[in-house]
């Protein structure tokens, strides 16, 4: 089972997309800020990440950055209600940007996506 | 004598004799019959004799000839025992002298106070009247040459100038010159071009107006208002003359020559000068003629000539340096009037720059609060995307989960409007995308130009690209790129959805000195008039759904960079789309 983490600081979206792709055959942790985020993928690594850029007291950019470097091979999906980051380099480093919308289609897409490209992206070690 | 034997009448003229003879004042008594019965040396002086004897047989008769004062009105007066009085009567005297007299005249009594004849003092009074008479034309002269020189520092019209120097010319109390002229250097420094002339063109129209002239003293101002040398048309006959001739401005002719030299001149003998000056003389009809160059700080600008072409009196040197010295006024006013012009000029540029930056201001204003709204509906429409992601996301996941069939159609419902409301979010979050753009000034036909790029993916299939006529680069608006091209762009889109391949779309750029024009237009065959006339009207009076607020943002936008936008009748029946823009003055950044 494929594992994702998402950090949102909207607790209805956690909820939602908890659910949502919890019933797509994931295991789904969920991070209202990037502590929270941090503390998860400290106690168990995850395979991909879908984060929200503006959060509370966070910026979700920097964090990408810290990702990317740490863990440079766990995909990341930015997932904002703003489009205009798209213009931004620093999210150029995502593997994905997908606009916030009711239609959860796409991003169920390209998690799938992502999640069963395993040349790109090697399955972690089992756990011990 | 024996004073015994004289009459009474005889007896009193011996006391005024006593009394007159050698008193500075003349006297005389006449009978009422007219009989001269004493007249005293200073009388006879001032009747032009050399004494009394002169006239011993002389009767009042000859005395009238000679004063012409009145003695016979003078009889009747004192007849009725008044005193008659003439002063300052002016006369000729039997020696040609001109004399001014005082003149009273009182009853000759007798003792019994009968009126016997008439008792006449004469008082000379001509050293006095004619120095008063000189005070008064100095005056005059001097009160004219003020008149002018005031005259000179407040007008700043060249026109006014150019009379009033050369009104003092002529004047009889300015310097007395017959003719004068002026000359102005050209722009190009090559010529003195010929600009006014004031005097008379012969000697019948000197006499008529010299005459009038003296008869009464004018002030510098009823001299220029009466314009006694102007023809019909405004222009004296002698302005004519000279109006638009052009000499070289070199040293081949004097006039040339007076102003490169920067002296003031006079010719005597026209036969000493070369042929070009010779042929100006020729066309003036003259031979003495002084010249006056016209030069303000070094700078040349043009010549007064002055002659005495009708009377041929000798032009003196120091009158020569009268005119330099009008000259030289005349420059100063001439430079001021320049100066003044320019002022007026920069006056003008900066009052309309003025009104240029506060319309401006006033679109900078109405720009900047659409990009305030911008954001703020940025913010909005943020906030409001993750409730409907949430609504809308749990909404599928129940329909997902197999709700009963009602509130699967309840949740369709949900469904579909949290989906509409993403759609107005979707134009909302365009409009204020392009609200973060600075205002600048656009090139408009680059702006249409986009436009019609953008709105290219959007034709159906076959449709022609938008065609864009009236290649105007340097039409410039002012304002925000961003905004205005989202706001064309939604007009050319509401066109497309209600256009077929076969409407092919033409925009028209255009302008006049204040407003630039887009006008939108559509080809169309003639079943389908109808349903794009149905479409543009509904789509700008009434539309519906997400196209109400794109219509409605793209208008506002407009509205605040100051334009207009609306439906314009055709005649081919179909309206066309016209949006109006502030033309911007300035220059595209």
């Amino acid at each position: 089972m494929k594992s994702i983490l998402i950090i949102d600081d909207e607790a209805h979206i956690l909820q939602l997309y908890k659910e949502v792709f919890r019933r797509e055959g994931c295991q789904v942790s969920i991070a209202p800020d990037i502590e929270s985020a941090l503390a998860q993928l400290e106690k168990e690594p995850c395979d991909l990440v879908i984060l929200d850029i503006e959060l509370d007291e966070d910026n979700g950019l920097n964090f990408l950055k810290y990702l990317k470097s740490a863990r440079p091979n766990m995909p990341v999906i930015l997932n904002s209600a703003y489009s205009i980051y798209k213009s931004d380099f620093h999210s150029w480093a995502a593997d994905a940007y997908i606009v916030k919308t009711s239609d959860l289609e796409p991003l169920k897409l390209k998690v799938k996506e992502l999640l069963d490209v395993d040349s790109k992206y090697p399955q972690k070690p089992a756990a011990k | 004598m024996n004073i015994a034997t004289l009459s009474p009448r005889e007896i009193e003229i011996v006391s005024i004799k006593n009394q007159f003879d050698n008193v500075p004042i003349g006297c005389m008594v006449v009978t009422l019959e007219g009989a001269i019965c004493y007249i005293n040396r200073e009388a006879a002086r001032l009747l032009g004799y050399d004494g009394p004897a002169d006239l011993e047989n002389a009767s009042v008769r000859d005395i009238e000839a000679i004063l012409n004062c009145g003695f016979y009105e003078a009889r009747n007066v004192i007849m009725t025992g008044e005193t008659y009085r003439k002063t300052e009567h002016k006369c000729t005297n039997c020696r040609g002298q001109f004399k001014v007299l005082n003149i009273f005249c009182n009853p000759f009594r007798d003792a019994d106070g009968k009126i016997i004849g008439i008792l006449s003092l004469l008082q000379d009074v001509s050293e006095s009247t004619l120095k008063k008479q000189d005070l008064e034309e100095a005056i005059y002269e001097l009160s004219i040459m003020s008149q002018v020189s005031e005259a000179l520092s407040s007008s700043a019209e060249l026109d006014e100038i150019f009379k009033v120097v050369l009104t003092g010319v002529t004047s009889s109390q300015g310097l007395g010159f017959n003719r004068a002229f002026l000359f102005l250097i050209d722009n190009n420094n090559e010529n003195l071009v010929g600009q006014l002339a004031v005097g008379p063109t012969s000697p019948e129209e000197a006499g008529r107006i010299w005459t009038q002239l003296e008869s009464k003293r004018m002030t510098l101002r009823e001299m220029l208002d009466a314009g006694h040398y102007n023809s019909g048309n405004g222009d004296s006959a002698l302005t004519s003359l000279i109006k638009g001739w052009k000499i070289p401005l070199s040293d081949q002719n004097i006039f040339g020559t007076a102003v490169l030299t920067g002296q003031a001149m006079l010719t005597l003998r026209s036969e000493s000068l070369g042929a070009q000056s010779r042929s100006i003389l020729a066309r003036l009809g003259v031979e003495n003629i002084a010249l006056a160059p016209i030069i303000s700080k070094g700078r040349r600008l043009g010549l007064i000539v002055a002659d005495n072409q009708i009377t041929g009196r000798e032009i003196s040197p120091s009158l020569v340096e009268l005119l330099q010295a009008f000259a030289c006024q005349t420059a100063v006013a001439i430079e001021r009037s320049r100066l003044y012009d320019s002022q007026v000029e920069r006056a003008e540029e900066l009052a309309r720059i003025n009104r240029q930056l506060a319309e401006s201001q006033e679109q900078i204003i109405r720009v900047e609060k659409m990009s305030v709204i911008g954001e703020l509906t940025s913010s909005i429409a943020h906030e409001l995307r993750n409730p409907l992601t949430v609504i809308g996301g749990f909404a599928n996941l129940l329909l997902t989960t197999g709700a009963s069939d009602a509130n699967n159609e309840y949740l369709n419902i949900i469904l579909s409007e949290t989906k509409r409301a993403e759609s107005v979010l979707h134009q909302v979050l365009d409009f204020s995308k392009a609200s973060r753009a600075e205002n600048r000034a656009i090139g408009f036909h680059q702006l249409v130009h986009n436009c019609c790029n953008i709105v290219a993916a959007r034709l159906k299939r076959g449709q022609p690209q938008p065609a864009l006529v009236g290649d105007n680069p340097g039409l410039t608006v002012w304002g925000n790129p961003d905004q205005l091209q989202h706001a064309i762009v939604q007009f050319l889109n509401m066109i497309i959805d209600g256009s077929t391949e076969n409407n092919a779309i033409n925009l028209d750029i255009s302008a006049n000195d204040s407003t630039v024009f887009l006008t939108v237009s559509v080809t169309f065959e003639k079943n389908d008039r109808k349903r794009l006339t149905r479409m543009l009207e509904q789509g700008f009076n009434n539309p519906s759904g997400t196209q109400r607020l794109s219509i409605l943002v793209a208008g506002e936008t407009i509205r605040y960079h100051g334009g207009n936008f609306g439906l314009e009748s055709s005649e081919d029946g179909l309206p066309k789309i016209r949006v109006e823009l502030p033309l911007y003055k300035g220059s595209e950044e």
